[in-house]
């Protein structure tokens, strides 16, 4: 059988008497055996419940405002008598118990209050952690709390450290590089990471066999190898390369479709810049792109497995190379914070004129910043682009290495999780 | 990009006054040269234009500044005859079929002198000359040589004599197994059954190209007084302004050049050819590219700072440039030159004027989003390579090898191919952090390369988010509360299907699938791939595609 325990309720009653009982004792100890209500509710707790309780069992009649006393205070009440025994844990009449639990004066014991009692006798009827069940059961009362140590922090988080999400620091520097872009008008770009070597290298001017080509070492593919060539341009490109265009003497040898075909990881952003020429680009139009770059340079400090290169284009019938320095300064300005810059003649094969930025960024002091040029006729013409085309690229990872106060690039791409943690 | 060494007093000498060294650094920007590192006497140049060895010497560098800086005058050479003559047999077709040839004469060979002229013929043999396969230069003492001469080839063995820096005779077979020259480009004549060789009237051997001249002329010291130069290589169109280059810088140091006759069975040319070229450039269009507001005038006294001569003044000014240039392809060229003499730093820089409005493209913002909710949910962003190596992808993750995009000429068997899928890119972050703080959790959102036939490409860039728990105790229970969640945040209804995958524990592992569509993976991850990556903490993970809120 299942066992019970008084409730609050039931414990008062308990002690104190049924409000009922309560009732008639009082109307017993009166003259006339009577009272008006006004002069009982007052004196007896739970009036209503004691007065529903003594009309129920016709112990007292209800003539207007007067209660009068019926019949004389009886000596044994079962409901007290089942409260007493219930308290010592004895069974008592079902009956009896259908009508206490229905007055809400005793109630079933659930295992949970079992165990958390039990658990509380064990660790000597004090409270370790409040729980829930603690909570529920209320059996946390009358109980005192063990003090923990609310001084020291350590032992604490060996235990339990919070680490926050963060962002990766890089990324979230190139964010705001990117924000600040298209604040600046500009379009992101996209494009794949492995390339055809014609948007890498054909379709910007780039020479087959040419030490243009290898004007810096590039990763090819092994699987897959070749790409298909864009049909619409292969034509234009190939006579831009052999015979020339726009008035151009061309590179004078015989162009191979085959090593256009040819697959690499992208080695630069200026093929994301020559696909979008090639895709009916807005005309004035600005655009950019923060591109996953690859070379199989020797890896160290200043020289990662992959890189970020950031660049764009600007289009339009009347730019030219003053409005080339005026965005060149521009970017000095507002991303690397410069306030003086200088412009130097620079070397691009797929660029002419080229200009290399050095800004005078606050701390670092000089710094190469970026490289620029614009566009050859050679390119542009056979994309189907008869305006100027401004060329920008910028060395950003100089700046996000200072911000993020790291000596070496490939720290960029950190692998230690403290270091992301605290950063 | 070369990078040359020259003496400082010697490129003021040649420059032809005493600079000093901080406006030389200024000055070089003329000839798109960087002074790098001053040591003393010592200067190390970056030559940023690959296309114009010309400026890949003190000699080429000094001509450039002494007409942009200083005086302007027309480069030109005069070219006596030699009398020598060349004569190519007609088997050097089938190894090494052009060669070209100068006299250099009445020289002051000095140090300064020797070193710029094996530096530049290294430089040229080595860039414009792709390590001597286009273009390989011999200069040997032309007092030691007796014409005429003949180019021809012999059987590997055929013929004896001392290379350079030797001092016993080696058939050609013999250099290329045992001399240094030999072993470093003896692989540009792999396969053939005849060498090319250069032999003189009295039989004695000039060289081998394109590995190694001989030891008895082919070496010039400070008591060589005339010189024989010779550029050897499969386009005339390489090895003409090759030669150029090589005779106008010791022109200017007081040589005469002087030509020779080649003469092959179908032709016979008279090199080098130094006469200058032709070309123009519109007014309009140097106004239109440089924004300048120049004169006429204006326009072609900075064309001869730029060492041009003008022809003719006009809309269209005609123009003479030097033959040792062999970059000139569009007017644009010559356009670049005006503003270079202009002075980049006098223009005064103009802002853009347009109005045209800019945009993150739609991948990235949806990408930041998912960063920031992930981040929402107390997670660490990371940022891997996508290079990564085979172990890695497959090995160590269970699987068998697949295809995947993978690069041929590697530096190392780490950045061997492109990831499929970012798992590993954290399991190998969790490896690198096995003494820090757990749990850890951690996430990356970034792109995988995959193999497609269909695309221009055959491959194609997906974006992926990988999330993983590693701590002392994690469950299947755990990651799905955190996939719940994300997909909560982005708004998606998603379901999970039991599944098998090598990776993770059989029986807590489910594809998780939205419209029906599987778009990952999540589970624990397998405790023998938690072996192979050396972790001893419990970890669990999901993939997914994120091309579903894309």
């Amino acid at each position: 059988m299942a066992s019970y325990k008084l409730t609050e309720e039931g414990k008062e009653y308990l002690e104190k008497g049924l409000p009922e009982k309560n009732l008639v004792l009082l109307l017993d100890s009166m003259p006339q055996k009577t009272a008006t209500l006004g002069k009982l509710i007052p004196k007896i707790k739970n009036f209503p419940i004691a007065l529903k309780w003594a009309l129920e069992k016709g112990w007292v009649m209800k003539k207007g405002d007067e209660i009068i006393l019926m019949k004389p205070v009886p000596e044994e009440i079962p409901e007290e008598e089942a409260l007493k025994k219930i308290a010592k844990g004895k069974e008592v009449d079902e009956e009896i118990l259908k009508i206490l639990i229905e007055r809400n004066l005793v109630e079933k014991v659930t295992e949970t209050y079992k165990a958390v009692e039990e658990a509380l006798a064990k660790a000597g009827n004090v409270v370790e952690v409040l729980t829930h069940e603690l909570l529920v059961t209320k059996l946390w009362k009358g109980r005192k709390f063990k003090p923990v140590d609310v001084v020291t922090v350590r032992k604490k988080l060996e235990l339990n450290k919070i680490s926050p999400g963060k962002r990766q620091p890089y990324l979230q520097f190139l964010s705001q590089i990117r924000k600040k872009l298209a604040e600046m008008g500009f379009i992101e770009m996209r494009g794949p990471t492995i390339e055809t070597q014609f948007w890498n290298f054909d379709a910007l001017y780039q020479p087959q066999n040419h030490p243009a080509r290898d004007w810096w070492s590039t990763y090819i593919m092994k699987y897959p190898k070749f790409g298909n060539l864009p049909k619409k341009f292969t034509q234009a490109v190939k006579k831009a390369h052999e015979k020339g265009i726009a008035g151009s003497t061309g590179w004078g040898y015989r162009w191979d479709p085959r090593i256009a075909m040819k697959l690499m990881p992208r080695a630069h952003g200026t093929c994301l810049s020559a696909r979008t020429l090639a895709n009916k680009p807005k005309i004035p139009g600005k655009y950019f792109a923060i591109a996953r770059c690859y070379r199989p340079d020797v890896i160290d400090a200043s020289h990662g497995v992959e890189f970020n290169q950031v660049e764009g284009i600007v289009l339009g019938e009347d730019v030219n190379f003053k409005h080339l320095l005026g965005l060149l300064k521009q970017f000095a300005e507002e991303i690397a914070g410069a306030k003086d810059v200088k412009f130097i003649p620079d070397y691009y094969p797929f660029t002419e004129p080229s200009c290399q930025l050095s800004a005078k960024h606050p701390e670092l002091g000089w710094i190469e910043f970026g490289g620029s040029g614009i566009f050859r006729e050679e390119l542009t013409k056979p994309l189907g682009i008869d305006v100027p085309v401004l060329a920008w690229g910028l060395g950003i990872d100089r700046l996000a290495m200072f911000k993020l106060k790291i000596n070496d690039i490939r720290n960029l791409f950190s692998k230690d999780l403290n270091w992301l943690r605290r950063s | 990009m070369p990078t040359i060494e020259a003496s400082y007093q010697d490129l003021c000498e040649l420059i032809g006054r005493r600079i000093e060294i901080e406006e030389l650094k200024e000055l070089v920007n003329f000839a798109k040269c960087e002074i790098e590192e001053v040591e003393g006497d010592s200067l190390k140049i970056e030559a940023k234009d690959t296309n114009r060895p010309d400026l890949w010497s003190s000699e080429g560098i000094a001509r450039e500044i002494r007409s942009r800086a200083f005086k302007p005058s027309f480069p030109e050479y005069e070219v006596k005859s030699s009398e020598v003559v060349v004569r190519v047999d007609k088997k050097v077709s089938k190894v090494r079929p052009y060669t070209v040839f100068a006299v250099v004469k009445n020289l002051k060979v000095t140090p300064a002198f020797l070193s710029q002229m094996i530096q530049l013929q290294e430089k040229i043999a080595g860039s414009l000359g792709r390590n001597r396969k286009e273009v390989a230069i011999g200069v040997y003492d032309f007092d030691k040589i007796k014409p005429p001469i003949k180019f021809t080839t012999v059987k590997p063995d055929g013929i004896k004599f001392i290379p350079l820096d030797f001092n016993e005779a080696l058939t050609p077979r013999e250099i290329l197994e045992k001399h240094p020259k030999g072993k470093e480009f003896g692989h540009l004549l792999a396969g053939k059954k005849e060498y090319p060789i250069f032999i003189d009237a009295r039989n004695e051997v000039l060289s081998l190209p394109p590995i190694i001249n001989s030891e008895y002329s082919g070496k010039v010291t400070e008591e060589t007084k005339n010189v024989f130069i010779e550029c050897s290589g499969f386009n005339l169109k390489f090895l003409m302004p090759a030669l150029n280059v090589m005779v106008t810088a010791m022109a200017d140091r007081g040589g005469e050049i002087c030509s020779v006759k080649v003469v092959y069975p179908d032709k016979t040319i008279v090199t080098p050819d130094l006469k200058p070229k032709k070309t123009f450039v519109d007014v309009s269009y140097v106004r239109k590219i440089s924004g300048l507001d120049l004169s006429l005038d204006e326009i072609c006294k900075l064309l001869e700072k730029a060492n041009y001569k003008i022809l003719k003044k006009g809309k269209k000014i005609e123009l003479l440039y030097p033959a040792y240039r062999n970059d000139i392809m569009h007017q644009r060229d010559v356009v670049e030159d005006v503003i270079i003499s202009y002075g980049y730093n006098k223009i005064r820089p103009e802002p853009l004027k347009m109005k045209v409005e800019g945009k993150v493209s739609e991948i990235e913002l949806k990408t930041e989003k998912v960063e920031e909710m992930m981040v929402s949910l107390g997670f660490q962003e990371i940022l891997s390579y996508t290079l990564t190596s085979k172990d890695n992808l497959f090995r160590k993750m269970n699987l068998k090898e697949e295809k995947v995009a993978e690069i041929e000429n590697i530096i190392s068997e780490n950045w061997c191919v492109f990831r499929n899928w970012l798992l590993p890119s954290l399991m190998e972050f969790f490896a690198n952090n096995q003494h820090v703080e757990y749990p850890q959790k951690i996430f990356e959102v970034g792109d995988v390369v995959l193999i497609d036939k269909k695309q221009e490409t055959r491959t194609r860039d997906v974006r992926k988010l990988a999330v993983a728990i590693a701590d002392s105790k994690v469950s299947y229970d755990d990651i799905v509360a955190v996939l719940d969640a994300f997909m909560s945040l982005v708004g998606a209804k998603y379901k999970l299907k039991a599944s098998k995958h090598p990776s993770f524990i059989e029986g807590r592992t489910a594809e998780i699938l939205v419209k029906g569509k599987a778009i990952g993976i999540i589970g624990e991850i397998h405790p023998s791939v938690l072996e192979n990556w050396k972790l001893e903490m419990p970890i669990a993970a999901f993939e997914i595609d994120l091309s579903f809120i894309l």
